[in-house]
């Protein structure tokens, strides 16, 4: 689903955000991304989203060569992928209905479509009774729902999340990352930048770790930090 | 596809509405600019009217009267051939005093209908070798047989040409500089409404709408303020249009000919609706060209 061969990323000539990094994510996997802040988990996920190309190296995204995808195809790559992020990224002002349905609206799906897909996929996070209410009456749990319902309402192959626990309290967070199984279940590939030791060595999932932009650590069912 | 247009059209509403001041500020230069525009092709059209027979040198005209002979004709040519003080001539025959008409009055089908070809006088236009010879000349044909007036252009209208060829040019450069300054506006008023609305494009960007899905909101935004503005020149163009033509066709002697017509106002403010959707549309697609950056 995911293919990274030889990718090196540089910033301003001299800072080295990825180096020579090497990596295969099969379908319905679902990988933590761990290591201290600046080791390369973000600039990782802004390569498989196309925020930023690569300076070597090649990367598959769904059998698409995303360094080479034409700039008006992105947008049809990224229909690939749901994206989740520490700070929600909801709009102000707009329902809980209204942020989901936005996702679909804005790619074009027809109102029948957004009207039977966005009460579904509102259930499925556990908020069809909250579908009414305004983001600043959520709190900040039901926030990430939302933003995850967003990310899932099109049924992507792939769901990345940049800490989505990292604003969340551990008791809040455990539901989310309870939430992101769930979604991993049905199939989706997840791949999930985070901080949070509890959540890793409690999912034992596979576990890539990165020091300054190399890839020091690539275990399946891991925990977060090898015992010293 | 409604349910775009749906999107689209409600998505710049709101976008407008949002950035009421700056809307209107945009709209208002856009129809200043224009209006003066629009104004001052009207003048030169009215002059280009007045003045068409007086072009290239032309400095008076013999006219015949519409009975007048072939032999009549033909002895003034002949005449003006031999006149040392004549650098060239062309005859207009009564066919042509008709096409002439006919351009002039296009937008008046029941006068050009109405109108007989034979009661149309046929003419020389004369360039003299100086203009100082203007009078001379005149005189020397005023009053032969067949003839009915020459007219000639007075020293009064050549001044006002000049006066008015500078007169253009200043009011072309005023509107020119208004109508950069309104695209300016454009530009800035798309890129606030870019930036009040950064997290919505960038979510749209994550969730994978195309750039012109995102863009075309804005698009029709900067469009929406020059037609504005461009519609509210044209109805000031078409009414300082009305206005010139009650003065013309009240007034006497010569200024009867500086004639103008609705056909030329509605010309005049359909390139005044292109320049104002071009200068909106230009205007946010600048305006847009940092919104990837988001």
């Amino acid at each position: 689903m995911i293919t990274l061969e030889h990718v090196t990323k540089t910033y301003k000539s001299d800072v080295v955000a990825l180096r020579d990094v090497s990596i295969e994510i099969k379908k319905g996997e679902f990988v933590f991304l761990v290591g201290p802040s600046g080791s390369g988990k973000s600039t990782f996920l802004r390569l498989l989203l196309r925020e930023d190309l690569p300076d070597t190296g090649r990367i598959l995204v769904a059998g698409r060569d995303v360094a080479r995808l034409s700039t008006w195809k992105v947008p049809y790559l990224r229909r690939n992928m749901g994206t989740v992020f520490q700070d929600f990224k909801l709009l102000p002002g707009k329902t809980v209905y209204e942020n989901v349905a936005f996702a679909l609206e804005v790619i074009g799906r027809p109102r029948h479509v957004i009207e039977s897909q966005v009460p579904q996929i509102l259930e499925l996070v556990g908020l069809a009774e909250k579908s009414q209410r305004f983001d600043y009456e959520l709190s900040g749990g039901e926030q990430q729902r939302v933003s995850i319902a967003r990310a899932f309402v099109n049924r992507p192959l792939i769901l990345l999340a940049d800490e989505p626990t990292g604003n969340l309290d551990p008791a809040t967070a455990e539901g989310i990352m309870r939430l992101l199984d769930r979604i991993n279940r049905t199939g989706t590939t997840v791949v999930m930048a985070t901080h949070d030791e509890g959540i890793v060595n409690t999912m034992r999932r596979r576990v890539v770790e990165l020091d300054r932009g190399l890839v020091v650590r690539d275990q399946a069912r891991g925990v977060y930090g090898l015992p010293a | 596809m409604a349910f775009k247009l749906d999107y689209f059209a409600r998505e710049t509403m709101v976008s407008l509405r949002r950035n009421l001041v700056m809307t209107l500020a945009g709209i208002l230069t856009v129809a200043v600019s224009l209006f003066l525009f629009g104004g001052v092709v009207l003048l030169s059209r009215m002059v280009d009217h007045g003045t068409a027979r007086w072009k290239e040198g032309v400095e008076l005209e013999v006219f015949f009267v519409p009975t007048a002979t072939q032999q009549q004709i033909d002895d003034v040519q002949q005449e003006l051939k031999d006149s040392p003080n004549v650098k060239k001539f062309r005859f207009i025959s009564k066919k042509e005093a008709l096409d002439l008409f006919k351009r002039f009055f296009a937008d008046q089908p029941e006068l050009v209908e109405a109108v007989d070809p034979d009661t149309l006088p046929p003419s020389f236009r004369v360039v003299p070798k100086d203009p100082e010879l203007t009078e001379t000349i005149a005189v020397q044909f005023r009053g032969r047989p067949g003839v009915d007036e020459v007219l000639t252009a007075q020293e009064q209208v050549r001044r006002m040409l000049h006066a008015i060829s500078w007169i253009r040019r200043l009011f072309f450069a005023i509107s020119g500089v208004l109508l950069l300054s309104s695209f300016f506006l454009i530009v800035n008023t798309i890129r606030l409404a870019t930036y009040a609305r950064r997290r919505e494009i960038q979510i749209m960007k994550l969730v994978g709408a195309t750039n012109w899905f995102i863009r075309i909101p804005f698009m029709l935004e900067g469009l929406v303020q020059g037609a504005a503005g461009a519609g509210l020149a044209f109805g000031a163009v078409y009414v300082l249009q009305q206005i010139l033509s009650d003065l013309v066709v009240r007034s006497e002697g010569v200024f009867r000919s500086f004639f103008i017509t609705t056909g030329d106002a509605v010309g005049i403010g359909l390139w005044v609706l292109v320049i104002g959707g071009v200068v909106g549309v230009a205007g946010s697609a600048i305006g847009l060209r940092r919104f990837l950056d988001v």
